[in-house]
């Protein structure tokens, strides 16, 4: 079949003109150059790479450009770049994008991120790729810039979302994609109905727990890929599990995904020193905890009252933690007489604890290090606390939570470089923030699924980062925490194994939501040897997939 | 493009364009603008207004360019990828899109020569899928024969060419109108292309079909689906194979004859 030629005419009208009316003409210098800027701008072959000769400030990786290459020549400009977090995936998509525009292929850019990484992504893309990226404050923006970089949020709402749809987007980007993987969302929905012409999803937990989660991811990317959603639950959910099936599965999303690892980037990385900080309780902070661990023996009727595993975890991190959450359960209309005596009695029990024994020890650490000190918290009302805790010893500390509006983002990770000696950042804060010049992470209490312990590290061991990376995970002894520290990061040894391969190994096994698994043994068990003994079968189901694949790694 | 050849082609494209320069060493180019170029380079449309509305004194910017990294002075990095290049790209394509020359002869004893009138026509076709590539084609028609020459351009360079016709020389007068002239040209473009190797496009054909297969499949038939129509159209736009050509520049050539009988294979 032959393509039809397109003759521009534009040229020809006004050059018939100009016949006419005798002139102007040009002179015979310009009409050179212009010919020879013509040979330097033309693209002589639809293969290889023209990006890296714009840039010439900027030396990507190599895995970076083959990540680029690869995307454009042999996935047509669809993909999922899910490359371990601090990589360098920006980079990927700022080559990308670059190579399309240079070859003309894509004029208008829509960048969809977080809203703390809007300034961010607008200042790397001018910086680095001399893209003129515009960050969306006002609407005609939408309209008047080429390449513009907002919220998802913001992107959805009406009346952005109608002018949004009006706009011939050649290229979407989403960034911290993994957010988009439930189908049934409206950010889902929006970014549905956007045409993508050429897409790029990122994100660093693309199998985070569970299967249909990357079908989601996928089918937003390229619908049928994976099939349609009912031959997909068909093929690979309800059946016994299929050596066949889940290659082949894999193998159509590598079609579409590419994942570097630390390992395979052959680069030097800075080490990961881990240790553990075992914390012991003080006799009142001991007794408020095993009054709520005895709930577990209570009648059906008031034990199904709490979130018990909850408010254990909370104990672990701060008596104000569980106080909020009590004050909550108060409010509840519906509450009987005997569990807010309850209640009651709990909360007189949290007013006599006179000292935070893990507070403290994090203070000691903090005043041993030099350094910055990152403190990750999963509870807002620890963040506060620690926050006074630290001031009352002379300790100056930043806040960051992902609630937070983009410029008081930037504003926070500034105070921090520039001013405080900590940050303290809970779970929702983590992600997308870049603290490489910071090298001491205290993970105050653990987070239960691996990926967001993967998440936190990911902030601070990444590209530009110089030292050694220090990793203090704080345990209680005798509570869920050590049993959680026990199982995940000693004896999967989580820090020190490649987080990619975990992911692929627990969704492998069929438990893509570990922390659920975790909490119905911690829940369900009648003594401490029984809960001894489950995690322990399921560390050795855990590390027996390990070694499989790091076996069939091997042979490949 | 190296970083000399940057500064050569800087350096020409400010004097073409009657520009003093102020001062000049490797690596660096200091330039005053005329009031045109700072018009066309500065972006300052406001004050050029405000200027011509209260008649003072245009004071067009002088421009520093940098062409070497170490050199130590305060200007604009300018490098292959720099906006401001590819600004200056586009302005020499503006400011030099249609010529007339005419063929200067040394001729003793006054004596006068013909020329005979050239259409000449820098193209360049892009050839489009979900890639991208170029072609760029230099083509010389003989207005008087039609025979047709190829890299025309290169011919233009190893002659002494004027805008005003010599003292000695006179024109024939064309037989084939320039609009004709251009038509034909367009037939030969696209005789070049009927040539070609198809392959590109029908590969882009076949990953279109492909995706438009699991497209269809994703939507069980469902197509009065909005996201179907959506993504449809988004796979059109993606693959469809599209070839456009698209005249650089092009002029009027009056050359002393010779080079009609050695025309093109066409």
């Amino acid at each position: 079949m032959r393509t039809e030629l397109q003759f521009s005419q534009e040229w020809t009208n006004h050059f018939l003109k100009q016949i006419d009316e005798d002139g102007p003409w040009a002179n015979w210098e310009l009409f050179k150059l212009a010919i020879e800027a013509e040979h330097h701008r033309a693209i002589p072959s639809f293969t290889g790479l023209q990006a890296p000769s714009h840039l010439p400030h900027l030396t990507p990786h190599p895995y970076q450009l083959e990540a680029a290459r690869r995307v454009v020549e042999e996935m047509n400009g669809k993909a999922i770049l899910a490359d371990e977090v601090g990589l360098g995936k920006t980079i990927e998509a700022g080559l990308i994008i670059k190579e399309y525009m240079i070859r003309g292929l894509v004029k208008k850019v829509l960048i969809l991120v977080p809203a703390s990484l809007v300034s961010q992504w607008a200042i790397e893309l001018n910086t680095k790729f001399y893209i003129p990226a515009v960050v969306q404050r006002k609407s005609y923006v939408w309209d008047q810039c080429d390449v513009v970089v907002s919220s998802i949020d913001t992107a959805k709402r009406e009346p952005h979302r109608s002018i949004v749809y009006e706009q011939q987007y050649d290229m979407v980007i989403i960034d911290e994609a993994h957010r988009l993987k439930n189908s049934r969302t409206k950010n889902y929905e929006f970014v549905q109905h956007l045409p993508k012409k050429f897409c790029l999803l990122l994100t660093a937990t693309p199998v985070q727990n569970r299967l249909d989660e990357v079908f989601n991811l996928v089918s937003l990317l390229k619908p049928g890929h994976l099939g349609s959603f009912e031959n997909f639950e068909k093929d690979y959910k309800s059946k016994e599990k299929n050596p066949e099936d889940e290659e082949r599965l894999r193998s159509l999303i590598k079609k579409v995904m590419v994942r570097n690892r630390r390992e395979d980037t052959g680069m030097e990385w800075p080490e990961r020193i881990v240790r553990t900080v075992p914390i012991t309780f003080s006799p009142e902070e001991e007794d408020l905890y095993r009054s709520v661990e005895a709930l577990k023996k209570e009648p059906i009727s008031t034990r199904s009252q709490f979130s018990i595993i909850t408010l254990l975890r909370e104990i672990c991190s701060s008596r104000e933690a569980a106080y909020m959450t009590l004050k909550k359960m108060l409010e509840k209309e519906t509450l009987d007489e005997v569990t807010q005596t309850f209640i009651h009695s709990l909360i007189k029990k949290i007013e006599s604890v006179p000292t935070n024994s893990k507070a403290e020890k994090a203070l000691e650490l903090i005043q041993s290090i030099e350094g910055k000190v990152i403190i990750f918290t999963e509870y807002r009302a620890t963040q506060l606390y620690l926050q006074w805790f630290l001031k009352e010893h002379g300790i100056t500390s930043v806040p960051f939570r992902g609630g937070f509006k983009r410029g008081k983002k930037d504003w926070m990770r500034e105070l921090f470089k520039n001013h405080a000696k900590v940050l303290i950042a809970t779970e929702a804060g983590g992600e997308g923030i870049n603290l490489q010049f910071c090298q001491h992470v205290i993970n105050y209490d653990l987070p239960w699924n691996p990926m967001r312990i993967e998440q936190r590290i990911g902030r601070i061991h990444r590209l530009g980062q110089e030292g050694d990376v220090h990793i203090y995970n704080f345990a209680t002894k005798h509570t869920v925490e050590e049993h959680i520290l026990t199982l995940l990061y000693e004896k999967i040894q989580l820090f020190e194994s490649v987080i990619g391969q975990l992911d692929e190994i627990l969704t492998r096994l069929g438990m893509r939501d570990i922390e659920k698994h975790i909490s119905d043994i911690l829940l369900h068990s009648e003594s401490e040897g029984e809960i001894r003994i489950k995690m322990d079968n399921m560390k050795e189901l855990i590390n027996y997939q390990k070694e499989d694949s790091n076996a069939s790694r091997k042979y490949s | 493009m190296h970083q000399e050849n940057i500064h050569n082609y800087l350096r020409s494209y400010f004097l073409a364009n009657d520009c003093h320069i102020l001062q000049e060493k490797p690596g660096l180019l200091n330039v005053q603008l005329t009031i045109e170029l700072d018009k066309e380079l500065m972006n300052r449309p406001f004050y050029w207004h405000y200027l011509e509305k209260t008649g003072g004194t245009p004071r067009p910017m002088n421009l520093t360019l940098i062409t070497n990294q170490n050199v130590e002075e305060n200007g604009e990095f300018v490098h292959f990828g720099a906006p401001r290049l590819h600004q200056i790209f586009s302005s020499t394509k503006k400011l030099a899109s249609s010529i007339r020359l005419y063929e200067e002869v040394q001729t003793s004893f006054q004596q006068q020569y013909p020329l005979h009138p050239w259409l000449g026509l820098n193209i360049k076709i892009s050839y489009q899928c979900d890639r991208k590539k170029h072609r760029l084609l230099s083509l010389g028609l003989h207005l008087v024969s039609g025979a047709v020459v190829d890299d025309f351009h290169n011919l233009l360079l190893k002659k002494a060419l004027t805008p005003k016709i010599p003292d000695y020389a006179f024109t024939v007068t064309p037989i084939i109108k320039p609009a004709s002239g251009l038509k034909r040209l367009e037939g030969v473009v696209e005789m070049l292309l009927a040539k070609e190797d198809v392959q590109w496009a029908e590969e882009a054909q076949m990953r279109w079909a492909s995706d438009q297969h699991l497209l269809d499949q994703f939507y069980l038939g469902n197509t009065n689906d909005q996201r179907y129509e959506v993504e449809k159209e988004a796979l059109r736009k993606q693959y469809e194979p599209t070839i456009t050509a698209e005249i650089i520049n092009g002029g009027i050539f009056h050359l002393v004859p010779g080079i009609e009988s050695q025309p093109y294979p066409t």
